[in-house]
């Protein structure tokens, strides 16, 4: 992994706006083009962390089918984040209930495993909505139908409604990085983080009775595993596409910054929540439409009322963006901003020591 | 005629000051104790549980609950607006059973979504000084006993909104029941807690001095929880032994009947003189 000595100097005339008293912060690009759908991410995170009694239904990372409802079912909706800019107010919200994040389904394993039984795998009963239960189905007609999958985790927001929302003060950002954390021991399951956060990325333990998030997998950024090695998330460092770029927002030399602050293509979802993410996501660029006889119109295929809808009215001008550098690359141009997203090298995609000195 | 119909709110006034008397010696000494104040029997008999023989014989004080003050959301909509309150003093143990309305028994915090009915006693830490009523003071901590349908019981220590912390080895033990149904349905929560126990910040009950004692009941089905919840005001347990049961309740209905009976009787002397005059 790169180390990078002119980071911390660089970080003096920053615009990136970093929380008070925090020294730098991370965060993570997804490129929406390049995701699959796969869920390697989800499975890699649930493993890693919320295997354990009471977290069955939680995932921290979780892949929607946009257009669709999400997880859990309707959070767009839910209410929490802030009113304005100001941070001064915050926006009422609800806990979802149990039935719209999905509950754990039994599968009738046993009877396939040892009774020799051959009906087809399945859940036992109940199973009548999940995470991404949507999957695939979006929108549009045929033959200009779509939909494209959003990756989400915790945001580890500058201004964390959860955080916020919280009356014990059991949540926290950390100096450090400004990772947001819930600290187990003052946590008494109030939920008022799970309802204070727009993004519904607060999950209740039913078992420990305590809240739980995304810890942006702090052990592995300290090297805290048997090589004493750094490591990115693992939903990053699983994902095959390698869609994710890791590092810090207000490391100047970085891609991260470079997509956020100088090409502006790389936009926050729901921005309107004003807790101003750290996670932040290149949008779809996706074929125009076609006719009945397969010809191209100059309609777009995602319409562009959704997107923005998602990322803000910022999506216009990121998308044509993107379509110049494009353009520039197909006339055999080169292009720094194609360069970052087409990029392969570990040493560029996770840069996590950059400001270990500083 | 005449005479008997002058006589008539005579007669009513006398009637009024007996039924008033009456009506004083009658008041049942729970009521008539100074105001916030809980009495304490002696233990005698059986306080094995919530519903254990001895508490027939323990008067019930009925403390009013309003909203807590509190930053959190809704912290206005709380639905419990009173708990019975007994407390009995054994030769080491304290007992309080504390009975309260709730048509919903909320026993489980297992879902995303629910809460568990719970109370809660608080005292000061040090008897000597009143603690804000907000689950105390920096310098000036609370010893609260918590009881929730859904994780059993804690002994906590705050001191200030948003400290609250668990002890470790909690002092007391809680028994619960949860008995009727709809509008009459109540739970009884019963508290046990020797009288004297070590530790720092743990609440010894004093043995003549009074202590300050107040109470918080939260309504599961109704998403109370934290700062949403239904508090009293400070009440305290008189165990200083000062001015206890009737005489000021009844000295107060006796000065509440003479007043009554001269207004009648002033009222009935201006009937007869009009009724002279018009006559
Ligand atoms: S996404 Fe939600 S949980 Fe994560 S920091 Fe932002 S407000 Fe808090
Ligand atoms: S592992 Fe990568 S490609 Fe697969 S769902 Fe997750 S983000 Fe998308």
């Amino acid at each position: 992994m790169s180390t990078d000595q002119n980071g911390t100097d660089a970080q003096e005339d920053t615009h990136i706006n970093v929380a008070d008293g925090i020294d730098h912060q991370v965060a993570m690009v997804m490129d929406l083009n390049k995701c699959i759908g796969c869920q390697t991410c989800t499975i890699a995170c649930k493993t890693l962390w919320t295997e354990d009694g009471g977290s069955e239904y939680m995932y921290w990372n979780n892949v929607e089918t946009k257009p669709g409802e999400g997880y859990p079912r309707g959070w767009e909706e839910s209410g929490g984040g802030w009113q304005s800019e100001e941070h001064k107010e915050r926006k009422t919200g609800e806990i979802p209930d149990q039935e719209d994040y999905g509950r754990a389904w039994e599968f009738n394993h046993s009877e396939i495993m040892y009774e020799g039984s051959d009906e087809p795998l399945r859940p036992r009963d109940g199973a009548e909505w999940g995470p991404n239960w949507d999957e695939d189905r979006g929108a549009g007609e045929y033959p200009n139908s779509y939909y494209f999958y959003l990756p989400r985790i915790c945001n580890h927001c500058t201004h964390p409604s959860c955080v916020e929302a919280c009356p014990r003060s059991a949540l926290y950002k950390r100096e450090e990085d400004g990772i947001v954390l819930v600290d187990q021991d003052r946590c008494r399951g109030y939920r008022y983080c799970v309802e204070g956060c727009p993004y519904k990325k607060v999950y209740y333990n039913t078992v420990s009775k305590k809240s739980e998030k995304c810890i942006f997998c702090y052990p592995r950024l300290e090297g805290e595993g048997p090589d004493g090695e750094t490591y990115a998330p693992a939903c990053a460092e699983e994902c095959p596409p390698q869609l994710r770029l890791v590092g810090f927002a207000d490391d100047e030399e970085g891609p991260i910054y470079k997509l956020i602050e100088e090409y502006e293509v790389a936009l926050p979802l729901h921005p309107e929540f004003h807790t101003q993410p750290n996670v932040y996501y290149i949008p779809p660029y996706a074929p125009p439409q076609h006719t009945d006889d397969g010809e191209t119109v100059d309609v777009d295929r995602i319409p562009r009322d959704y997107l923005r809808k998602l990322f803000g009215d910022r999506v216009d001008e990121a998308l044509d963006t993107i379509e110049r550098e494009r353009q520039i690359v197909r006339q055999g141009g080169e292009s720094e901003l194609m360069e970052i997203l087409q990029d392969k090298n570990p040493a560029d995609q996770y840069r996590l020591e950059v400001f270990e000195d500083g | 005629m005449a005479d008997r119909r002058q006589l008539r709110p005579v007669v009513v006034g006398i009637g009024l000051t007996a039924l008033v008397v009456l009506a004083a010696l009658s008041v049942p000494q729970a009521a008539a104790r100074p105001a916030h104040e809980i009495p304490v029997e002696p233990a005698t008999g059986d306080f094995s549980g919530p519903t254990a023989d001895g508490w027939s014989d323990v008067p019930q004080s009925t403390v009013p609950l309003s909203s807590a003050p509190s930053s959190v959301p809704n912290a206005n909509d709380t639905t419990i607006e009173r708990v019975h309150v007994q407390a009995a003093r054994g030769e080491e143990q304290l007992y309080l059973r504390l009975q309260w309305h709730d048509a919903t028994r909320d026993t489980t915090t297992d879902g995303p979504r629910t809460f568990a009915d719970s109370v809660a006693v608080q005292f000061p830490v040090n008897e000597s000084a009143r603690p804000p009523i907000a689950m105390g003071g920096p310098t000036n901590r609370v010893n609260v006993w918590y009881w929730s349908g859904g994780t059993g019981s804690e002994e906590l220590l705050a001191g200030g909104a948003g400290s609250t912390t668990r002890m470790a080895n909690s002092t007391i033990t809680t028994n619960a029941t949860y008995q009727g149904s709809g509008e009459n349905a109540t739970w009884t929560v019963q508290y046990t807690r020797d009288l004297d126990v070590a530790g720092e910040n743990r609440t010894t009950i004093p043995e003549d001095e009074d202590i300050d004692v107040a109470f918080a009941v939260w309504n599961g089905s109704n998403d109370e929880r934290a700062g949403q919840k239904a508090v009293s005001e400070w009440h305290y347990f008189p165990f200083s032994g000062g001015p206890q049961g009737p005489p000021y309740a009844a000295l107060l209905w006796t000065i509440a009947g003479v007043a009554i009976v001269s207004v009648i009787a002033v009222t009935a002397y201006g009937i007869r003189r009009t009724g002279e005059g018009m006559s």
